[in-house]
């Protein structure tokens, strides 16, 4: 079943045509890539996909209903979370307070003038715990998401999209700026959204790498088009993509 | 009892004794009265400046409702004490309902300068419609009776100043659930980081949207008490002026801080009080402060002792690495 369809998407600024008639569809419980050189239209389309830009042409549905210009904010109630590149948080809060907001916000409490009974505090705190058990990160629960290093912010991050109990996650370039160590621990935590909780992924990647060997399924986009969508040894076998983008060494590599 | 209520009961009584201690220090109750209604006014910015984040450069608008909104009301429609106040505050509050929808639209810089452009329409109409407002001269009244049945007086200094206390520790009690509760934490997250709160499911528009329903209200009753201490009202309570100087008493104090309104409004209020007396070029010293504080110590006087508590307290911590000492809060 097709979880997140995109048709015909199109999207420009002035006069730069940054995606042009490029459609994806993801299916439900698979893990998605969409790949592409710099300046490829990968993050436009993504954020076409997200709601945080508007495409100019083009429809998106998602679980069933049309969702071209649904408000972002009601996009996650429908169920779809998201991650920034640059990872997008409250520096100057607690993790626990980072990932109250979303719990809050998906039981509808995130209104209230006053504090919580004891019941709805203690159903957020064992949640949190739930959460932040996922992306082993228990041990910095009452830090500041500051001081955390890059990579956990990244997996707090993935815990604050995942509070709000999406269907679908999209994640803009989870590894960027990565060291090995910590890339290997995104990689499995991104397994772990589909093996452990029944998530469908859809993740904007540059790392070849890491593409073919985590997604299922992979969109290929170069200035603005979609170059090809198939599975790993499709795109891998592909001329087109071969030569606009992957550089034979490293298909042959993998 | 939990240090924050301590806090609030120390500070309470100490302002209940007040009036005891200012003959010595030969200061009018009145100017006590001031402080109060000052630091109301800049809680009001704070909800959306310290909170939010949210420039709100022309709360003065609120105000000055809340002050012709009780004046009128009491010149044309010979209300009491009470209903003064109240039509005052309301008039704040439609000030709000009516700015908001379009102060909503634009964040930052925009947001600011939009506020201080309605605030001046407001203004403009004061000061111009002179058959009603008195225009320029303002509109002086006689401080109305009580409004409770059989009670034929009108407050004296002594009695509003415990009026205006009991409003303004009302309006810090209403302070302290609201910052801790999801409301609060959801402003403060937008003050952070709005697109991560709207990508959180939360519609910020709408948190916005009551942030400054509640702020305009509070700017509102202050300025209603603010035109019933002085019996009178006049245009530049509207003036952008006057929310800039709001807005240096929020920062003067500490933004984002319950008592940094009260503080700072004492600093400003009683420091003009007694420099005016000296020389009329009082501004300048004001303005020297403002350059202080905002270069010396940007998060205000109770800011930056809380930052410092906070670095003594991380100090401690690192000397005993088994202590479970919670680290250093930069909001709450």
């Amino acid at each position: 079943m097709v979880l997140l369809e995109a048709t015909a998407i199109g999207k420009r600024f002035g006069g730069v045509i940054a995606v042009d008639d490029v459609s994806a569809s993801v299916h439900e419980h698979s893990i998605h890539a969409v790949i592409g050189p710099n300046g490829a239209g990968k993050t436009t389309f993504f954020n076409t996909l997200s709601g945080f830009y508007f495409p100019d042409g083009g429809t998106v549905h998602f679980d069933g209903r049309e969702i071209t210009r649904m408000p972002n904010w009601q996009r996650v109630a429908a169920g779809m979370g998201r991650t920034f590149q640059t990872p997008s948080i409250f520096p100057e809060l607690t993790v626990h307070e980072n990932l109250q907001l979303g719990i809050w916000s998906q039981a509808g409490q995130a209104f209230r003038l006053r504090g919580g009974t004891r019941a709805q505090t203690q159903a957020v705190e064992a949640r949190i715990d739930e959460l932040l058990g996922f992306v082993n990160l228990a041990s910095s629960r009452s830090r500041l998401v500051a001081e955390l290093s890059h990579g956990s912010q990244r997996l707090c991050e993935i815990a604050m999209s995942l509070s709000t109990s999406p269907k679908i996650v999209l994640l803009d370039e989870p590894m960027a700026g990565l060291a090995e160590a910590e890339t290997e621990r995104i990689v499995g935590v991104i397994r772990d959204l589909r093996e452990r909780l029944g998530l469908t992924v859809l993740f904007v990647e540059h790392n070849m790498r890491v593409v073919l060997s985590l997604a299922d399924r992979i969109t290929v986009m170069d200035r603005g088009r979609l170059l090809a969508e198939g599975t790993p040894n499709e795109i891998s076998a592909n001329e087109a993509v071969r030569d606009a983008y992957l550089g034979r060494e490293v298909v042959d590599h993998v | 009892m939990t240090p924050a209520l301590r806090t609030a009961l120390v500070i309470g009584g100490l302002l209940a004794l007040a009036p005891l201690v200012l003959p010595i220090v030969h200061l009018d109750v009145s100017i006590v009265s001031e402080v109060l209604l000052f630091a109301i006014a800049a809680m009001s910015v704070n909800l959306l400046l310290g909170y939010t984040g949210l420039p709100a450069f022309g709360n003065a608008a609120f105000f000055g409702l809340g002050s012709y909104g009780a004046a009128l009301s009491i010149k044309y429609a010979h209300v009491h004490f009470i209903e003064a106040v109240l039509v005052g505050t309301l008039a704040g509050l439609v000030g709000g309902l009516i700015l908001g929808p379009f102060l909503l639209r634009r964040r930052g810089i925009y947001f600011g300068l939009l506020a201080i452009a309605f605030g001046q329409v407001f203004y403009f109409i004061a000061y111009r419609f002179t058959s009603v407002t008195g225009g320029e001269d303002g509109m002086n009244f006689a401080r109305p009776y009580v409004g409770f049945p059989n009670v034929h007086f009108s407050l004296n200094e002594m009695s509003f100043y415990y009026v205006a206390l009991a409003i303004y520790l009302g309006i810090v009690a209403l302070f302290s659930v609201v910052a801790v509760s999801p409301f609060g934490r959801t402003l403060v997250a937008i003050r952070q980081n709005e697109v991560r709160v709207r990508y959180l499911g939360i519609n910020t528009d709408r948190f916005i949207f009551v942030a400054l329903l509640i702020s305009s209200t509070i700017a509102g009753l202050g300025g209603a008490m603010f035109a019933l201490l002085i019996n009178f009202a006049y245009p530049l309570t509207l003036d952008w002026h006057q929310s800039g100087d709001f807005v240096l008493i929020m920062i003067l104090g500490g933004a984002g801080t319950i008592w940094g309104p009260l503080v700072g409004a004492t600093i400003f209020v009683i420091g003009k009080d007694i420099i005016s007396t000296i020389t009329p070029l009082w501004q300048i010293f004001l303005g020297a402060l403002f350059i202080a504080c905002v270069l010396g110590f940007p998060k205000g006087i109770l800011g930056s002792i809380a930052a410092f508590r906070d670095r003594r307290a991380l100090v401690g911590a690192a000397s005993a690495p088994d202590a479970q000492t919670p680290l250093p809060r930069g909001t709450s």
